[in-house]
């Protein structure tokens, strides 16, 4: 398939779906009539596609400010309770490759924590822009797995036994890889620019213009989140850092530790996605 | 876009079904038969008023704007259609709901053709009437007048909401809220990119008054930059303090990044003298009837508005609430 059918087949993409781990969750969540704001949106951004379905809902034309508005917590207040709940109400989930999408729900998440922990001891303004960027870097696999889903079961295999990073193996295939079918979604989806940059440029954060920081943050993280072997997005290595991005985050070792600290206890204990009680 | 002025509101509002009086009904037809029959069925609920053509009937209607006009075109007469459009293309009456009894042969033209809002045959007059009318009324009453911006309740019904109140004798507070530095702002990136600041201005404002008070609040648009919105007077300060503070969050992302970074942006002041401005807050000034009585709504509003403008004088976002206990 050539690049621009590809590109047509992903933009097509309306909704897409969950875990079942997290529809369950969610189910929870919005029959109960007393649950807050702060609640609701702890959990929407506790999940890459929840999330991308509020910012889809809040960047459309409808409300009359599109690519606007990064940050969930923004999104629910704008759009209101009644919205997002009818909103969340249609989540479907996903019935193949449970393995590999719980791993990379836990690897999305994983990030998210970690830009929010890098984020904030950077003195990041808003870092939850960063985190909800960390949160969706991978959104590119999300959308392939589910539009192809017999050819990504081989490209998974193909990413195993020929000891190859996901991303190489997807550009064997489809010559382009998740961060371009990410970004497609992205644009398409009115997403704001920020969000777009950094999905596209996560492999390759010295490109992007208008964030670089958000950018080599969502970057730096992925590699910290595979290295610490929290979830599973693909593959078995971990890629090298981008040595330009990591000198513009800016971490001396001390910060590095305290950053790592943070981030094991943070997935040791808060971690949503763990066996449910 | 500057200080709101309440009496021009005042001497907007239009006249609004009273409880206690029957709503008016124009009644159109030469039909004597159709006369009767009308008058039969809707003398018990309506204040029927009968004209035999609209040219006759328009000095009522010009004069006393009934609730209804229903008007019997038999078979389409093109006079009386062309009569009713022009009466309709008046903004003013353009509001007042037509209903058409057309005979049954009539073949309808296209709406745009015919500007009524709903229509009964006549073999169906005995069944539909009442049903049709009754629809005519609520639907209209429904129509809460609104920014078309925004989609939020405008002057009028804002007017409403603020007399009904008082007249029921309800203790509430009410606010009043305006952006600082938007006239800059429009001028700088154009109306469109200011069109998206208020629209989203009017969803923060209305979440976050229904969240914080789901059942008898009230969120309207008045105009320009100018909300404004009702609420249980202990619940005022904690709702302003959370639009301000959300409003501070969201409003970097309207402005291009180098701004942003900036922190102010530069532009031409009422003077037209070019300078900079800061980014914008919001001003939001709040008084309730607690303690003190309102024998007018001009009193009420006129205090909302100093509380606002003494919210200005501060830099920044921040609430002014009357303290008089």
């Amino acid at each position: 398939m050539d690049i621009q059918n590809l590109r047509i087949q992903i933009e097509r993409i309306d909704t897409l779906p969950t875990i079942p781990k997290v529809l369950r969750k969610l189910l929870k969540i919005i029959e109960n009539p007393r649950a807050s704001m702060t609640e609701i949106s702890e959990f929407v951004s506790s999940d890459p596609v929840l999330t991308s379905r509020v910012l889809k809902v809040v960047n459309s034309p409808v409300y009359g400010f599109p690519g606007r508005i990064s940050s969930v917590s923004q999104a629910l207040i704008l759009l209101g309770l009644n919205v997002v709940r009818g909103m969340l109400l249609g989540v479907s989930v996903f019935e193949v490759m449970e393995k590999a999408m719980n791993g990379l729900w836990r690897h999305s998440l994983g990030c998210a924590v970690a830009a929010r922990v890098i984020a904030k001891k950077k003195g990041i303004k808003e870092p939850e822009e960063v985190s909800i960027a960390a949160l969706l870097h991978d959104i590119g696999k999300v959308a392939l797995s589910l539009k192809f889903p017999e050819d990504y079961k081989i490209i998974i295999d193909n990413t195993d036994k020929q000891s190859l990073f996901i991303f190489e193996s997807e550009k064997n295939f489809f010559s382009v890889n998740h961060s371009d079918a990410g970004s497609w979604i992205a644009q398409r989806w009115n997403f704001p620019r920020n969000l777009i940059e950094a999905i596209e440029y996560h492999h390759k954060p010295h490109l992007s213009k208008t964030v670089p920081l958000n950018a080599a943050i969502v970057h730096f993280s992925d590699v910290l989140v595979r290295g610490l072997g929290f979830g599973f997005a693909g593959d078995h290595f971990v890629p090298p850092v981008n040595p330009a991005s990591f000198q513009l985050i800016g971490l001396s070792d001390g910060d590095l530790k305290d950053v790592i600290t943070e981030l094991e206890d943070l997935l040791e204990d808060g971690d949503p996605l763990s066996p449910e009680e | 876009m500057s200080s709101p002025n309440w009496k021009i509101c005042s001497k907007m509002e239009i006249p609004c079904p009273r409880k206690n009086n029957l709503n008016t009904v124009v009644v159109v037809t030469k039909d004597m038969l159709l006369c009767s029959l009308v008058e039969r069925t809707l003398k018990d609920v309506y204040n029927l008023v009968f004209f035999s053509n609209i040219e006759s009937s328009l000095d009522y209607i010009y004069n006393s704007l009934p609730h209804l006009l229903v008007l019997d075109v038999g078979k389409g007469e093109p006079s009386v259609i062309s009569m009713l459009n022009q009466l309709k293309s008046d903004p003013i009456f353009g509001q007042m709901p037509a209903l058409m009894i057309c005979d049954d042969v009539y073949i309808l033209p296209a709406w745009d053709d015919l500007l009524v809002e709903d229509f009964v045959r006549k073999s169906a007059i005995e069944t539909d009437l009442m049903l049709r009318v009754n629809l005519c009324m609520a639907r209209s009453e429904r129509v809460v007048e609104v920014n078309p911006l925004t989609r939020l309740p405008g002057n009028i019904a804002i007017t409403r909401q603020i007399t009904g109140r008082l007249d029921k004798g309800e203790i509430f507070s009410l606010s009043y809220a305006d952006l600082d530095y938007f006239k800059p702002f429009n001028d700088k990136y154009g109306f469109s990119r200011g069109d998206e600041v208020l629209k989203m201005m009017g969803r923060l404002v209305l979440n976050i008054v229904k969240n914080r008070q789901p059942v008898n609040s009230f969120a309207g648009h008045i105009g320009g930059d100018d909300f404004t919105f009702i609420m249980e007077p202990d619940l005022a300060a904690e709702t302003a303090l959370e639009i301000m503070d959300t409003f501070d969050r969201i409003i970097p992302t309207f402005y291009d990044p180098e701004d942003r970074v900036r922190g102010f942006i530069e532009s031409v002041d009422r003077e037209g003298n070019k300078r900079t401005f800061p980014i914008m807050g919001i001003s939001i000034g709040s008084a309730d009837n607690v303690e003190r009585h309102f024998s007018h709504y001009g009193e009420f509003t006129e205090l909302v508005s100093e509380m606002k403008k003494y919210a200005k004088d501060s830099s920044g976002s921040s609430f002014k609430q009357d303290k008089r206990r």
